[in-house]
């Protein structure tokens, strides 16, 4: 018998088990090796929602640096305008025409989670060589249930742009608190040379400074899910800031403006400061000299931060096609396509390991992006917040700025109009 | 071979072998070969209207918020009672009646006079017929941006002009502005509506025969007492489509709105198909926007019946 458990070549059966073995495991990573490359080919679409011209030219260059990594992978990236974005994706899960991946942020992930558009995709993540460098801040906005529904791609760090040479022209700073933001509002606002102090954005888009603004002064909006609004805070709130509209601190155009107005109006020197975050840096640095504006934090209120610090993620809509999506989802997150769309837009990185990189460290103008970084808190997350915020909210606001309605009704109205969204 | 055998085969009537051909030559000499062949089209019109009429009714009377899928379920007439307490929607109930009144007097006005003076053939006629189809053939995305830009209140060409020509002291926020919001959107409605009924008047006028007119002219008519008794009569018939189409496009389409105003500021701009839009789309609760959607489609049915029968009436 143990003569016969011998084979030919002299090899024991131990041994030949033990080589047929290792030799089995690696035929099966070879293989499978072989199905991941072969799983990361195909056909996905891409759904986002850039617009400027900046967004375009890194996403380009980006759908270029993934196509060399990535040759069997056709991506197909179809824009949506922001304002249609919603629509298209509860159409697409409705009528399950779906996308492969589609952008998402967290204001309208409860929405989307909710509706069920979304793939959780937890365990790949957890299992990401680049998890690591992604804090643990950068998945609560792309969290429901614990379930992880995307990859941070770039972050939005809220900060403001401001006319330096008007500021050295009226002998003042930038404001680090409310009260000295209108202070300098009245410094330089001169109705005779049309300038106005605040580019204030009350139109398409306005909606986000209404939830920040009644937070600054200490109110939150929901709590458990019921409405908490302290009223008294949310009127102090709307006060001061329709104020700056009646007391003429910023264009009359006001109620009307989106970002494409309150853009122009500063590039074009009719407001002296606007708020914004990074991505518009490299629009504002085509069309203004150095010596024109400066970048800085947004103030703070008297209760809270104003600053809002966001990420930007790719989620993915449907299980088809899973790996090939989830190689352009997590691309996003590695040094190169961060730092090329960095410099082609000004968003910020997600990834600690490129905001640590030279080129964002040692850069001036990013500072006070690093400061906001650290210190902006996410946007609100419940279901209900993008429909109340932009339907009931924002309108409200408007009515106050055109005198339709005062403060207060305005404040009730945004209360109830919660409790229904809600 | 005669010609009498190419043409019995296929029908089938002469071969057995083509049973298919025998039973549609016998159908296609019964009553029911014209039934036969409106299938197709009775198919296509239940898949595409009838069906998504129906769900849309039917969507009215759920709970339907795509957020709260274990909240859903038929809730009876509960959003129509909800839409007679709606602030909004009963603003933008009256806002959509100054808007299709407003927009279809002012573009069917305009069309009117420009296909009166494209109809008289004088010199350049051919270009400018061309010239005047261009609003309605540019997208309404594009012709929407356009406008915004030429109203904006920094940069504004009309701005610009109208301070320069002394009717402003200063550049104006047209669409920031309730009291000029919906002027300012009508104006841009009509640039982009009226060459549809241009179009359309000027093809019916082309119609008219010129006997009609040199006949009244021997009796003496003058050129407006032509265009009374001769021309408005035998437009009456367009202009009846065209008015009804021309209401149906504007309480339906709020693109342009979307992008001029998105109903603000305010309400100042809020119509019923934005409504519905953003209630579906922005809040997701489309039973909700069912309701509305259902009410502009009974408004537009008993608009459309009572219109058409009051010129009939009119004509009889």
């Amino acid at each position: 018998m143990r003569k016969n458990s011998r084979i030919s070549s002299g090899l024991s059966r131990r041994q030949f088990l033990k080589g047929l073995g290792v030799s089995g495991a690696g035929l099966m990573l070879a293989q499978a090796g072989l199905m991941r490359l072969a799983a990361q080919a195909g056909s996905i679409n891409y759904w986002h929602h850039f617009t400027s011209e900046s967004e375009f030219l890194g996403l380009e260059a980006i759908m270029a640096q993934f196509k060399e990594r990535y040759p069997d992978i056709d991506l197909i990236q179809e824009n949506i305008p922001n304002a249609d974005f919603m629509a298209r994706f509860t159409a697409g899960v409705l009528a399950d025409t779906r996308a492969n991946v589609s952008m998402v942020t967290t204001e309208r992930l409860a929405d989307m989670v909710a509706m069920e558009g979304l793939v959780p995709i937890t365990d790949r993540v957890n299992s990401w060589e680049l998890r690591e460098y992604f804090p643990d801040n950068r998945w609560t906005g792309i969290t429901v249930d614990g379930e992880i529904y995307g990859v941070p791609a770039f972050s939005f760090v809220d900060w403001m742009y401001y006319r330096k040479d008007w500021f050295e022209e009226a002998g003042i700073t930038p404001p680090t608190t409310l009260d000295e933001f209108r202070a300098a509002c009245v410094a330089l606002t001169d109705p005779a040379q049309g300038r106005y102090g605040f580019g204030m954005r009350a139109g398409g888009g306005g909606q986000a400074f209404i939830a920040d603004m009644i937070e600054a002064f200490g109110s939150p909006l929901v709590v458990d899910g019921e409405v908490a609004i302290d009223r008294a805070l949310a009127i102090e709130a709307m006060d001061f800031w329709s104020g700056l509209y009646k007391d003429g601190l910023v264009p009359p155009s006001a109620p009307g403006d989106s970002y494409r107005q309150i853009m122009e109006g500063f590039k074009t020197g009719q407001t002296g400061m606007v708020w914004h975050h990074t991505g518009s840096l490299a629009e504002i640095q085509a069309a203004m000299t150095p010596d024109q504006f400066g970048t800085a934090t947004k103030p703070t209120g008297p209760a809270d931060t104003l600053t809002r610090t966001s990420f930007l993620y790719n989620g993915l809509m449907k299980d088809e096609n899973a790996d090939a999506a989830w190689a352009w989802v997590s691309f996003w997150g590695e040094n190169d396509p961060a730092i090329t769309f960095l410099e082609a837009t000004g968003y910020f990185p997600a990834s600690t390991a490129v905001a640590d990189d030279a080129r964002i460290a040692e850069n001036p103008i990013y500072a006070p992006a690093i400061v906001s970084a650290a210190q902006g808190k996410l946007p609100p997350q419940f279901i209900g917040f993008a429909g109340w915020s932009q339907e009931i909210a924002l309108p409200a606001f408007q009515r106050i700025l055109t005198g339709e309605s005062t403060v207060e009704q305005a404040v009730d109205e945004m209360i109830s109009g919660l409790a229904d969204a809600l | 071979m005669t010609s009498s055998d190419v043409l019995e085969a296929p029908t089938g009537r002469a071969d057995p072998a083509f049973p298919l051909f025998s039973l549609l030559g016998r159908l296609s000499e019964s009553r029911g070969w014209a039934y036969f062949l409106i299938i197709p089209s009775l198919i296509l019109i239940m898949v595409v209207v009838i069906y998504p009429v129906i769900s849309g009714i039917l969507m009215s009377f759920q709970e339907l918020r795509l957020t709260r899928p274990g909240s859903n379920g038929y809730i009876g007439f509960e959003h129509y009672i909800d839409l007679v307490s709606d602030r909004i929607f009963l603003r933008a109930l009256q806002n959509t009646v100054v808007w299709v009144i407003g927009g279809v007097t002012s573009q069917f006005l305009l069309g009117l006079i420009t296909a009166l003076a494209l109809n008289r053939g004088i010199f350049g006629s051919r270009l400018a017929r061309i010239v005047v189809l261009l609003p309605w053939i540019l997208p309404t995305v594009a012709a929407g941006h356009m406008w915004a830009l030429m109203l904006d209140p920094r940069l504004g060409v009309i701005n610009d002009i109208l301070v320069r020509l002394g009717f402003l002291d200063s550049y104006r926020a047209w669409f920031a502005d309730p009291s000029t919001a919906m002027p300012a959107v009508l104006v841009v409605a009509l640039w982009q509506g009226f060459p549809f009924f241009t179009l359309m008047l000027l093809a019916g006028m082309q119609g008219i025969p010129d006997d009609l007119y040199e006949a009244a002219s021997v009796d003496g008519a003058n050129p407006l007492q032509e265009f009374i008794h001769i021309t408005l009569p035998l437009l009456r018939p367009i202009i009846v489509s065209t008015v009804v189409l021309r209401v149906i496009g504007l309480v339906n389409a709020p693109d342009l709105l979307i992008i001029l105003t998105n109903g603000g500021p305010g309400d100042a701009t809020q119509m019923l198909s934005l409504y519905a839009f953003n209630k579906a789309y922005a809040s997701f609760d489309f039973g909700y926007a069912g309701a509305i959607s259902v009410v502009m489609f009974i408004i537009l049915m008993v608009f459309t019946i009572v219109y058409v029968r009051a010129l009939r009436a009119t004509q009889e």
